[in-house]
């Protein structure tokens, strides 16, 4: 297991694997996003009270859940950066954050089209679940900034691990905010296997599609991203160098 | 693991345990501020102030809507199945205001009890369902907007 370990944190091996898998994940998102799309935003059917509009949920909910799933990555990233110096799991994390920051930007800005028609409100700064999700969004723009802004790369990647690893709490306070104190925003639905009940699975099999969809989205996106990164920052290596000459 | 790094690695969950642990606490401190809104039941309990500008959610009490023929000035009750709450308001109501339904209203009490809002807001449940559904679980006489806003509170 730690033979494996040391590899994944090769940038090299984690290069030519990635390389392997991209055409599979690429094809897998756009057969789950298609799918998703057409399912969700032609099919789906209108919810009784809100009609339509209800449809926003294919993105909003799936975009939402995927984006409380940086910090947690973010997490795992930045541990493994302090403890083992993984320069890879510094190359992860700081993608992550930017693409972290654009998957919440999305879900805020699709909530708030949504409770613009369906709560008659753009934005309520007294609820703990929109405040909390912007906050998430401030953090990310924090840990893209101490990045920029600390010009030594170890100091860096070792503070944008420390701030992920403290932004995590946010993450629980987002989920378990509708729960924990009274909000406009809805409680998470519960998901029933019963076409005749609410949220049946009319309802939540597109949800699920694009969910999977969004993820695999998210993982090819920093795939190719740290692949950027990594033939950056190994620009001087050999084997990079043995790449650019053969293409 | 090398020495050294456990004891990095226990350095970091220390921290995060430390810092989750404050966390919680400064959010059970501060739990009625970060609550949106109080329910009909706090304000028949008195926990809110005299003239204190504050919202109120709850439903709004089937057959308690009267809108004015000549304005925009609507009555209505709201409730959470234990207190009532009668709240006056003058202005456009979301499309999602209905009878039975989740709100939030933003204002203050008068001197009569009634409370003057200056914005009311829509909030839906959780349950999403076809028309169809509806209709079949109305006919089975199963009302499934019977929920209180709020989830648990």
């Amino acid at each position: 297991m730690w033979v494996w370990f040391s590899k994944l944190g090769s940038p090299k091996w984690f290069y030519e694997l990635s390389g392997k898998w991209l055409p599979w994940l690429i094809a897998a998102m756009v057969i789950f996003m298609t799918i998703g799309l057409v399912w969700g935003l032609v099919f789906l059917p209108p919810d009784y009270q809100q009609g339509f509009t209800s449809r926003i949920l294919i993105v909003h909910v799936a975009v939402a859940g995927t984006s409380l799933a940086f910090f947690p990555l973010m997490l795992v990233a930045g541990t493994v950066t302090l403890v083992w110096r993984m320069k890879l799991a510094d190359m992860v994390a700081k993608h992550a954050a930017i693409l972290g920051a654009w998957f919440s930007f999305i879900t805020l800005a699709t909530g708030s089209l949504w409770g613009s028609v369906m709560w008659g409100t753009w934005w309520e700064w007294t609820d703990s679940r929109l405040v909390s999700m912007l906050f998430q969004l401030f953090l990310l723009l924090g840990v893209i900034s101490l990045r920029s802004a600390l010009e030594d790369s170890e100091t860096a990647a070792k503070a944008c691990a420390l701030l992920s690893i403290v932004g995590c709490i946010n993450v629980v306070i987002i989920k378990y905010s509708v729960e924990w104190w009274n909000t406009l925003h809805q409680v998470a639905s519960p998901v029933s296997l019963d076409p005749t009940s609410p949220n049946g699975p009319q309802f939540w099999i597109a949800t699920l599609i694009m969910i999977v969809a969004v993820y695999l989205f998210l993982s090819v996106s920093l795939i190719l991203s740290t692949r950027n990164e990594i033939l950056e920052r190994e620009r001087r290596s050999q084997w990079v160098q043995d790449l650019v000459l053969k293409n | 693991m090398k020495p050294h790094r456990r004891k990095k690695l226990g350095i970091i969950l220390f921290i995060a345990a430390g810092l989750s642990v404050a966390v919680g606490f400064t959010a059970f401190a501060l739990k009625q501020n970060i609550n949106m809104f109080y329910t009909p039941t706090q304000v028949a309990e008195g926990e809110v102030g005299a003239g204190q500008h504050f919202r109120i959610g709850g439903m709004v009490k089937t057959g308690t809507v009267l809108g004015a023929t000549d304005s925009l000035k609507v009555n209505f009750v709201t409730t959470d199945f234990v207190s009532d709450v009668p709240i006056q308001y003058e202005g456009i109501l979301p499309d999602l205001f209905r009878e039975g339904q989740g709100i939030v209203a933003e204002g203050e009490m008068d001197a009569a009890g009634v409370f003057q809002a200056s914005r009311v807001l829509a909030k839906h449940d959780e349950n999403f369902m076809s028309p169809e559904v509806k209709a079949a679980l109305d006919a089975a006489g199963a009302s499934a907007d019977n929920h209180m806003p709020g989830g648990t509170n």
